[in-house]
């Protein structure tokens, strides 16, 4: 081969591995950042008016005074629309009536389309559902929201070849030629006024509770459950992790045994979490019947054993890479195995078992699949530490996949489906840079 | 001793309690086991203040109490230690316990061997095969996507990068580790399926030239290399340059006619079998690229030094004689991957599109398909409450599936780490 040839040959090598290595980071970018953009939109984003009434009245926060006076100012901006609308109903009787009947039923769907917009049009009875007793509250949506207002959906059947095409028509063209037209452009240029959003910091969603199916409130169970879960799988995974990895590198010798017990840690970790929720159903409900059904108990155990063999791992690890001087110091001072695996070892190793715990504690609050049979629940309150032992909980994971693909109106909801998904990616990556960091303070340690 | 207790760990002689009352006998510790300090040591204890210490008194009765208590800890640790082995052992009772009666009502034949999957029809269909297909469909192509990925990243951070820039690179893999699954199949369904399904045909053709045309380019000009080789040296060159023109040519074509195929195509559904490999081949990527990295770091640096000795540039040298050395490591890697790929739920749930079809042609990643895992968290919340009946047993009869499946990739991974650790000991 010509030493060109060889050159370029070369040259490409480097740049596949450079290209993956890229590749590699864009991809982390491409996932992280519609989450993390998008996820922020749930605790910064702008509050209508709708947002803070709903605040006042459901949950007690912000001020009054200011607020009566905001809302009146709102409620001057909305009157020309229920004016208009009141003045159209005078006008439909003198109309003929084929274009009556059509009108009739336009302006029903255009009187559904401002209630859900603003709010329940004054004199209606008082809806049920909180997302049908206020307008809409957040400013993206009412956007989106007012498209509907002005715009109708028909589906274009002119092409017999294709399926229906969607188009938006202009409701303005509907009404054209009555009193109502002028309603259109109104809403256009005075939404701001009817609505006046503000940039609203909520952190709150994070503690708080979710009200109507999670249109409204935060995560605040679904967080707590997670931490439950999370915290009540490594009480279980830490001691027995540790123990096992203090048997492996101290007491046990290299043999057939040893790589026995090695074997089975490895297919314990090769095991499909799936499977782990399996067998959460059918060994800790159904035949040690810790709880009655689903609990943060049961869940707990199942996660520990999911996480078990990472906790060995990393404690084994960080065991074995204590000096051997430290053991041989100890035992020539007198101490015995067990006095210098407790005061010695233990102490030195600490950290490194500590980044694994702290990794595995990670991984445990982000799996799904083991506590959808054994723990999770799509709706619930904030659990008490004792009603752990008996009760199922929201958690972050379950819901996220809940929220996105079997909720009323995913659409709807898109923000806090975001919200959810950034709250466990962050506490997940805060885990794991608590551990980095460790890991990085340990290794200049052990270089110095 | 170790009659005892009845496992070969335990065998340190009670004399090692006796010696300076230690309560074992340390196999690395060169001390003989019968040496009962120097006379002048106990003068030297006296002064450090330890006389009155029990442990050091060589009192036979107390010995052999420790003796006894350093075997109670051992026997301790190890119970807790093979409770690991326990719970593999009940995870496969358990799982096999429930999985059985759906064989004995059922049958083995048309589970393995029929696309019906009717469970809650009457009378049910239980034909999971075009489920087993779509597993293996969705693993192939997050295999396809993974491992060429990830090896070439891994190779990359092990010989390419400088060291400052991989210490930049390594925490990228660890965060794509650390996401948990739910959040990749967030992605898929709702950021990346409706990407698919508006332009799925200009994303695959931008795709495919980005992969292409390098590799064409590449092709085409060692190609041409190596057959102008062959040729008289006189006609070298121009055999070169009429080479390079004309597959350069039939490259180009065959790129433009790919980017139309590609482009030209409708995707129905944003979440198919192409969209849950992609994410999940991103997802197993972590793991590939550290074991893989592990065993490349691990053919030493001689072997890396005679060959540029020999003069082989790096591409030659990793190659032909880094990437061999490393192979069974690499193959372990792609194993992992494989297990990773195969037991993952929450990204093939979301995203896959749950039909459980064989694609039409088979290969066709476009269409929605249904794996194993996905079925069994789908099908679960059905059939929970009429707990018992063949809905119920036949996941579990999946899970036994996918439990012997990762289980024989496991040992298969060991096997082969073992074999090379062998192989690397004795060579």
């Amino acid at each position: 081969m010509q030493l060109g040839t060889r050159r370029l040959l070369d040259r490409a090598f480097s740049g596949l591995g450079i290209t993956s290595i890229l590749l590699l980071g864009a991809s982390l970018l491409v996932i992280l950042a519609p989450i993390v953009v998008r996820g922020l939109g749930a605790f910064v984003f702008g509050g209508t008016i709708e947002h803070r009434r709903l605040m006042l009245e459901k949950f007690g926060r912000g001020d009054r005074a200011q607020l009566d006076a905001q809302i009146a100012a709102a409620k001057r901006a909305r009157q020309p629309v229920y004016d208009m609308i009141a003045a159209f109903e005078k006008e439909l009787p003198r109309l003929d009536p084929a274009r009556r009947r059509e009108l009739r039923t336009s302006l029903k769907e255009l009187e559904e389309r401002i209630a859900i917009l603003l709010e329940p049009a004054p004199g209606t009875s008082d809806p049920v559902l909180w997302r049908d007793q206020y307008g809409q509250t957040r400013w993206d949506r009412a956007q989106v929201k007012a498209h509907d207002v002005l715009f109708a959906e028909q589906y274009d059947y002119t092409d017999p070849t294709q399926m229906g095409k969607k188009v938006w028509v202009p409701r303005a063209k509907e009404f054209e030629g009555t009193c109502l037209a002028a309603l259109f452009p109104y809403v256009q240029d005075n939404l701001d006024a009817m609505l006046k959003p503000r940039t609203t910091f909520y952190w709150r969603f994070l503690l708080d509770k979710s009200h109507d199916a999670h249109f409204f409130g935060g995560v605040g169970p679904e967080v707590l459950g997670t931490l439950y879960l999370a915290i009540g799988s490594m009480l279980f995974a830490i001691p027995m992790g540790v123990i096992s990895a203090v048997y492996l590198v101290e007491y046990a010798s290299e043999g057939r045994l040893v790589s026995t017990l090695r074997t089975f840690i490895n297919t314990l970790a090769g095991v499909p979490s799936i499977v782990f929720a399996l067998f959460g159903l059918a060994f800790f409900i159904n035949a040690m019947h810790v709880s009655e059904s689903k609990s943060v108990l049961a869940g707990s155990l199942t996660l520990g054993l999911l996480v078990l063999p990472i906790v060995i791992r990393a404690s084994e690890e960080a065991i074995r890479a204590v000096p051997q001087s430290y053991r041989e110091a100890a035992l020539s001072l007198g101490a015995g195995k067990g006095r210098t695996v407790l005061t010695v070892i233990l102490p030195a190793a600490l950290p490194g078992v500590f980044t694994g715990i702290v990794i595995s504690m990670g991984r445990a609050a982000g799996e799904t699949a083991p506590i959808i049979f054994t723990a999770a629940v799509s709706m619930g309150n904030p659990l008490g530490l004792v009603e752990t032992l008996s009760q199922p909980t929201p958690a972050l994971p379950w819901n996220i996949y809940n929220l996105c693909t079997e909720h009323e109106a995913v659409d709807e909801i898109r923000h806090v489906q975001f919200g959810m998904v950034l709250t466990l990616v962050t506490l997940v990556l805060l885990l794991n840079g608590a551990a980095i960091v460790a890991r990085a303070r340990i290794s200049k340690r052990l270089r110095a | 001793m170790s009659v005892t207790t009845g496992h070969p760990v335990l065998e340190d002689p009670p004399e090692a309690a006796l010696d300076w009352g230690q309560d074992d006998g340390d196999p690395s510790s060169d001390e003989p086991p019968t040496r009962t300090g120097p006379p002048n040591a106990d003068a030297a204890i006296a002064d450090l203040g330890l006389r009155n210490r029990p442990s050091l008194r060589l009192n036979p009765r107390a010995s052999w109490a420790r003796w006894f208590g350093s075997v109670a800890v051992r026997s301790l640790l190890f119970l807790v230690t093979s409770s690991s082995v326990l719970a593999v052992l009940f995870i496969f009772y358990f799982i096999a316990k429930d999985a059985l009666p759906f064989f004995r009502l059922e049958g083995i034949r048309a589970f393995f061997t029929e696309t019906a999957w009717y469970p809650s029809a009457d009378p049910p269909a239980f034909g999971a095969l075009a489920i087993f297909f779509g597993s293996g469909l969705v693993t192939l192509g997050a295999v396809l996507v993974t491992v060429p990925l990830g090896v070439s990243a891994a190779v990359c951070l092990s010989d390419i990068l400088p060291f400052s820039v991989r210490q930049l690179a390594k925490p990228v893999v660890e965060v794509l580790a650390a996401i948990p699954s739910v959040a990749y199949g967030f992605f898929a369904l709702v950021v990346f399926a409706p990407m698919l399904q508006e332009d799925g045909g200009r994303i695959l053709a931008m795709a495919g030239w980005l992969i292409g045309t390098p590799l064409c380019f590449l092709a085409v000009v060692v190609l041409s290399d190596l057959v102008a080789g062959t040729a008289p040296t006189r006609l070298r060159w121009p055999v070169r340059i009429g080479m390079l023109l004309g597959l350069g040519g039939l490259a180009v074509f065959g790129l433009v006619k790919m980017g139309a195929f590609l482009g030209g195509l409708q995707v129905d559904s944003g979440a198919n079998a192409l969209n849950a490999a992609i994410i999940l081949g991103i997802m197993a990527l972590p793991t590939v690229v550290s074991v893989s990295e592990d065993a490349l770091q691990a053919v030493g640096r001689e072997m890396r030094e005679a060959s540029y000795a020999l003069g082989a540039t790096r591409a030659e040298t990793l190659i032909k004689v880094i990437m061999p050395a490393a192979s069974s490591g690499i193959c372990a890697a792609a194993i992992l991957g494989v297990m990773r790929a195969v037991g993952e739920t929450m990204v093939v749930w979301m995203a896959s599109g749950n039909a459980a079809q064989i694609p039409a042609p088979w290969y066709n990643v476009l269409e929605p398909v249904r794996t194993l895992t996905a079925n069994i968290a789908g099908d679960m919340g059905e059939a929970d409450h009429v707990t018992g009946s063949a809905r119920y047993h036949v996941l579990f009869a999946m899970a036994f599936c996918l439990l012997v499946i990762s289980f024989s990739l496991n040992l298969a991974s060991e096997w082969i780490v073992r074999r090379s650790r062998r192989k690397l000991r004795g060579g």
